[in-house]
C-alpha cells in the first residue's frame, strides 16, 4: 500500500479532476483498499455516482469500518462534497487537510480550485482569501488563471486600480495575456481613464488572431474601444476600431450601430445610414438592430427625408409592439413556473455536482430570449442548485415511502416475536439442562467407581449381564450339590461357560470404558454448547424487546425528520424557482422596458414629424 | 449618444448584480445546509435500512474486487449459497472500470445461520486473447456470531498469462 503522505497527494490530485481526467490519472495506480467499505465507496465515485458514494462513505465512518483508510477516506469525502456542490462543508475538510503537512503542489492546486469556485458562486471574499494562500506552486496555465481570476474579483468589486495593477505585471505572450490586456482595458474604461485604456485595446484591436476565440476577443475589444471613445465625444476616432470588427460575428451588429453613431455625431447623416441600414434585415431580438430601426429615421429627418421617416417610425412601432407581446407571453410562461420544470422533467437527476451544465435551454420561445443568461454564473449555479434541490426532493419522497414500509416490517417482527415467545418459553422450560449436566457428572462418578474396582461385570451388555445371571443362578441350583458324576460333569461346563464371559468382560473392559468415556465427553461437549445456547437464546430475548424498542423509536424519529426536510426542501425549491424567474424576467422585462422607451421615442419623433409637417401645410396654404 | 446615461446605467446593473449575487448566495447557504441534512438523514437511513434488513448477528456480506484485471474483462458473477442461486449481476462497462480502479463492489447481502456455509461464484466474461471465459471458485466458510464480510477477488497470475479468482473472508 502507498504511503499516507503519497496517497493524500494522489487523492487531491485526483479530487480535482474528477470527471474529466480521471481515468488517465488513475486507471494505472489503483489504491489498495483495506476496508471493503472504502472499496465500496470508491466504487461509486468512480462511477461519478457522488451521492450514494457520499452515503456510504458517512455510514461507515459512523460505523467505525474505514479505520485503515481514515486520511484518505477524509480527502475522498472533501472531494466528493465538491462534487456534490456542497462546497462550504468541502472546504472545511480541506482546510484542515492542507494545515497539515501536503506538497506545495497539491497544496496549491487545492486553493485555487476553491477559489475558483467559490467565485463561481459569489463568495468573493472567500475566494480571495483562497488564492493569497497560494505560494508560486502552480503549473504556468493554472497560475495564469490564478492571476485572472485575482483581476477579475477586483475589478468585480469596482477595485479598478488594484485590477490594473495586478494585471499590469503580466508577461506572458499567450491568449491569457490578451485577456489580461482586454480586462485591464475594461477596468480603465469603467473608472473613467479612456486614453490609457484606448492605448491598450488598440493595441488589441491590431493583433493578427491566430485562432476563432482571439479574433472574437479582437472583436470585442474594438467594439469596447469604439464605445469607450464615442461616450468621451471622440466620434472621429471611434469608427476605426468600430470598423475593424467583422461584419459577421456575434459584436457585429453593435459595431454597425456605433459606426452610424460615430457619423452621426459628425452629422454626417448620409453615410450614418449605411451601416444602419444594414442592420435592417437582422434579428430584431438584437438591441443594435432595435436602436438601428429610430436612428434610420432620425438620420432620414435630419436629411429632410420627411415622409420616409414617417414610414420607418410607424414600421418600428409596429415591430416594438409585436415583439413587446411576445415577450409579455414568454413572461407570463416563465412566472407559470411551468418553465424550469420542463428542463428539470427532461433531464436525468443521476448525475448530481459541481460539473454539470446545462447546455441549451429546452426549446421553445423562451430559448431566444435567454440563450446568454446561460453564460452567466448566477443563473448556472442557480439552475445547479435547482436540480440538486428536486433530487434531493426526490430522495426524500423514496424515504418517506420507504419508511412506512420498514415500520410495517417492524411492527410485524415484534408480532411474531411476541407470538412465538411463550412457545419458546415452554420448550425452553420442559428443557432440564441443569438436571442432564448432574446426570452426566453422576455418570462421570460412576464410572470413575467402575473403572477403580474394575468392575468388569458394570460394564456388560444386557445379554451378557442377563447371561451371567443365569450362569449364577444355575451354580446355586441344589442339584449340582449332589454326589454323583452327572452333577460334577455339569458343575465343570457351568465352571468353564463362567470362565470364558468372566475372561471376554474382562478383555472388553478398557475397550469398553475407553468407549464410554468418549461418549461421555461428547455429551459434556454438547451440554456445554447447549448451555452456551441458552445463554444466548436468554441474551437475546433480553436483548430483543430493547432491539425492537430502539429500531421503532428510530423510525418514528426519522419519519417526522423526513417530512420537516422535505418540506424545507420544497420551500428552497420554491425560492431558488422565484430567484431563477426573477432573472430570467428580468432580463426579458429589460428587453421589454428597452421597447417601450423606444416606442416612446418613435411616437415622439413621429409626433414631431406631423407637427412639422402639418406647420409646413398651413404655411404652403 | 449620452454617456453619463450610459455610465448611470452601467452603475446601476452592477448594483443590480451585486444585489443579484447577494440574494444568490443567501439561497446557496440555505441549499448547502439542506444538503447537509439530507445526506445525514440518508446515512442515518441507510443504516437504519441494513441493521432491519439484515441484523449484525446474521448479516454475511459479498463483495466483488479486482487487482488489475489484464487477463480478464468482467461480464457477470453469479452467486451460490449453500446450492442455491442468491445473486446474479451483470457488470456495465461503468461499473467493471470502477472496479479495476480499486473500487469493491457489494454484489449481495444475505442473512445466514451461524455455522458452515457453501458459497460458489461464477464468474463469466473475457478471458486471455478475448475469448468467452467461465470460472468458478467455492469456499466453505463459518459464519461465526457477528457479520461477516466474503470478498471474491479477481486478481491476475501473470507467470500463467491467466485470471485467477481468490476468495477472502473478514470477520
Amino acid at each position: 500500500m502507498p504511503s499516507g503522505r503519497s496517497i493524500l497527494s494522489h487523492l487531491l490530485f485526483l479530487v480535482f479532476l474528477t470527471p474529466v481526467a480521471l481515468g488517465a490519472t488513475s486507471s494505472k495506480e489503483p489504491i489498495v483498499v483495506q476496508d471493503p467499505q472504502y472499496g465500496e465507496v470508491l466504487f461509486y465515485f468512480y462511477q461519478e455516482d457522488y451521492f450514494p458514494a457520499l452515503v456510504r462513505l458517512l455510514a461507515a465512518r459512523k460505523q467505525e469500518q474505514l479505520t485503515n483508510h481514515a486520511d484518505e477516506a477524509e480527502l475522498l469525502l472533501g472531494g466528493m462534497y465538491l462534487s456534490y456542490g456542497h462546497h462550504l462543508e468541502a472546504a472545511e475538510i480541506f482546510e484542515r487537510l492542507l494545515a497539515n503537512n501536503v506538497d506545495g503542489d497539491v497544496r496549491d492546486r487545492t486553493w485555487f480550485f476553491l477559489a475558483k469556485i467559490w467565485y463561481q458562486r459569489g463568495y468573493l471574499v472567500k475566494a480571495r482569501e483562497a488564492l493569497s494562500y497560494i505560494q508560486n506552486d502552480l503549473p504556468d496555465n493554472l497560475q495564469r488563471e490564478a492571476l485572472m481570476l485575482d483581476a477579475q474579483i477586483l475589478i468585480d468589486a469596482g477595485e479598478y486600480d488594484a485590477a490594473v495593477a495586478k494585471l499590469r505585471n503580466w508577461k506572458g505572450r499567450t491568449e491569457w495575456a490578451s485577456y489580461a490586456k482586454f480586462n485591464i482595458g475594461v477596468a480603465l474604461v469603467r473608472s473613467g481613464r479612456v486614453d490609457e485604456a484606448a492605448a491598450l485595446l488598440n493595441e488589441l484591436g491590431e493583433m493578427d488572431p491566430f485562432n476563432e476565440e482571439l479574433t472574437s476577443l479582437r472583436d470585442k475589444a474594438n467594439l469596447a474601444l469604439g464605445y469607450a471613445l464615442l461616450q468621451d465625444g471622440q466620434p472621429y476616432a471611434a469608427r476605426s476600431p468600430l470598423q475593424r470588427v467583422r461584419l459577421e460575428g456575434p459584436f457585429s451588429n453593435k459595431a454597425l450601430l456605433g459606426v452610424g453613431w460615430a457619423d452621426a455625431e459628425m452629422d454626417n447623416f448620409n453615410r450614418a445610414l449605411v451601416p444602419w441600414m444594414e442592420l435592417r434585415g437582422r434579428d430584431l431580438l438584437d438591441s443594435a438592430v432595435q436602436e438601428s430601426m429610430l436612428a434610420i429615421p432620425y438620420a432620414m429627418a435630419k436629411l429632410d427625408s420627411i415622409s420616409q421617416a414617417a414610414d420607418h417610425y410607424l414600421n418600428a412601432i409596429e415591430a416594438f409592439y409585436e415583439e413587446s407581446n411576445r415577450l409579455d407571453s414568454t413572461i407570463s410562461h416563465i412566472e407559470s413556473g411551468e418553465f424550469f420544470d420542463e428542463f428539470i422533467a427532461n433531464d436525468p437527476l443521476d448525475g448530481t455536482g459541481w460539473y454539470w451544465r446545462l447546455e441549451e435551454l429546452p426549446e421553445g420561445p423562451e430559448a431566444r430570449y435567454l440563450f446568454h443568461l446561460l453564460a452567466t454564473h448566477e443563473f448556472q449555479e442557480g439552475l445547479k442548485n435547482y436540480r440538486d434541490l428536486s433530487y434531493l426532493y426526490r430522495n426524500l419522497d423514496t424515504w418517506q415511502q420507504n419508511i412506512d414500509v420498514y415500520a410495517n416490517m417492524l411492527e410485524t417482527r415484534i408480532e411474531a416475536y411476541a407470538e412465538r415467545l411463550p412457545r419458546v418459553e415452554e420448550s425452553l422450560a420442559s428443557a432440564d439442562i441443569d438436571g442432564m449436566v448432574a446426570r452426566k457428572l453422576e455418570f462421570d462418578s460412576t464410572l470413575n467407581n467402575i473403572e477403580e474396582s474394575h468392575d468388569w461385570l458394570a460394564l456388560a451388555t444386557q445379554s451378557e449381564f442377563d447371561m451371567w445371571g443365569e450362569i449364577t443362578g444355575l451354580e446355586s441350583t441344589p442339584v449340582l450339590r449332589e454326589e454323583i458324576p452327572e452333577a460334577a460333569e455339569v458343575g465343570d461346563k457351568i465352571d468353564l461357560i463362567k470362565g470364558v464371559l468372566q475372561w471376554q468382560l474382562e478383555r472388553d473392559f478398557k475397550d469398553r470404558l475407553w468407549r464410554i468415556r468418549r461418549d461421555l465427553r461428547q455429551t459434556g461437549a454438547a451440554l456445554v454448547e447447549t448451555q452456551r445456547s441458552r445463554r444466548q437464546i436468554d441474551q437475546t430475548m433480553r436483548q430483543e424487546p430493547l432491539r425492537f424498542d430502539g429500531l421503532s423509536d428510530r423510525v418514528q424519529s426519522l419519519s417526522p425528520r423526513i417530512e420537516s426536510i422535505k418540506m424545507r426542501v420544497e420551500d428552497a425549491l420554491s425560492r431558488q424557482r422565484a430567484f431563477l424567474q426573477s432573472i430570467a424576467t428580468g432580463e426579458l422585462q429589460a428587453q421589454k422596458d428597452r421597447l417601450d422607451v423606444y416606442t416612446i421615442q418613435a411616437r415622439f419623433a413621429l409626433a414631431a414629424i406631423y407637427d412639422i409637417a402639418a406647420t409646413a401645410g398651413e404655411e404652403s396654404e | 449618444m449620452d454617456a453619463g446615461a450610459a455610465t448611470a446605467d452601467a452603475r446601476m446593473m452592477e448594483a443590480r448584480e451585486a444585489e443579484s449575487r447577494e440574494q444568490f448566495r443567501s439561497l446557496d447557504q440555505d441549499v448547502q445546509s439542506l444538503k447537509k441534512e439530507v445526506l445525514d438523514l440518508n446515512r442515518d437511513l441507510f443504516l437504519l435500512e441494513e441493521e432491519l434488513l439484515f441484523p449484525a448477528n446474521s448479516q454475511v456480506a459479498f463483495f466483488i474486487s479486482m487487482d488489475v484485471g489484464e487477463y480478464f474483462e468482467l461480464d457477470s458473477v453469479t452467486i451460490k449459497i449453500d446450492g442455491k442461486e442468491v445473486a446474479n449481476y451483470l457488470y456495465t462497462e461503468r461499473e467493471a472500470d470502477a472496479l479495476i480502479r480499486g473500487g469493491v463492489h457489494r454484489v449481495h447481502m444475505a442473512n445466514l445461520k451461524t455455522g458452515d456455509h457453501e458459497l460458489i461464484a461464477i464468474f463469466t466474461g473475457k478471458g486471455p486473447h478475448v475469448r468467452d471465459y467461465r470460472r468458478g471458485a467455492t469456499i466453505n466458510f463459518d459464519k461465526g456470531i457477528g457479520a461477516k464480510y466474503v470478498e471474491l477477488e479477481i486478481t491476475d497470475r501473470v507467470k500463467k498469462q491467466q485470471p485467477e479468482f481468490v476468495i477472502k473472508e473478514w470477520e
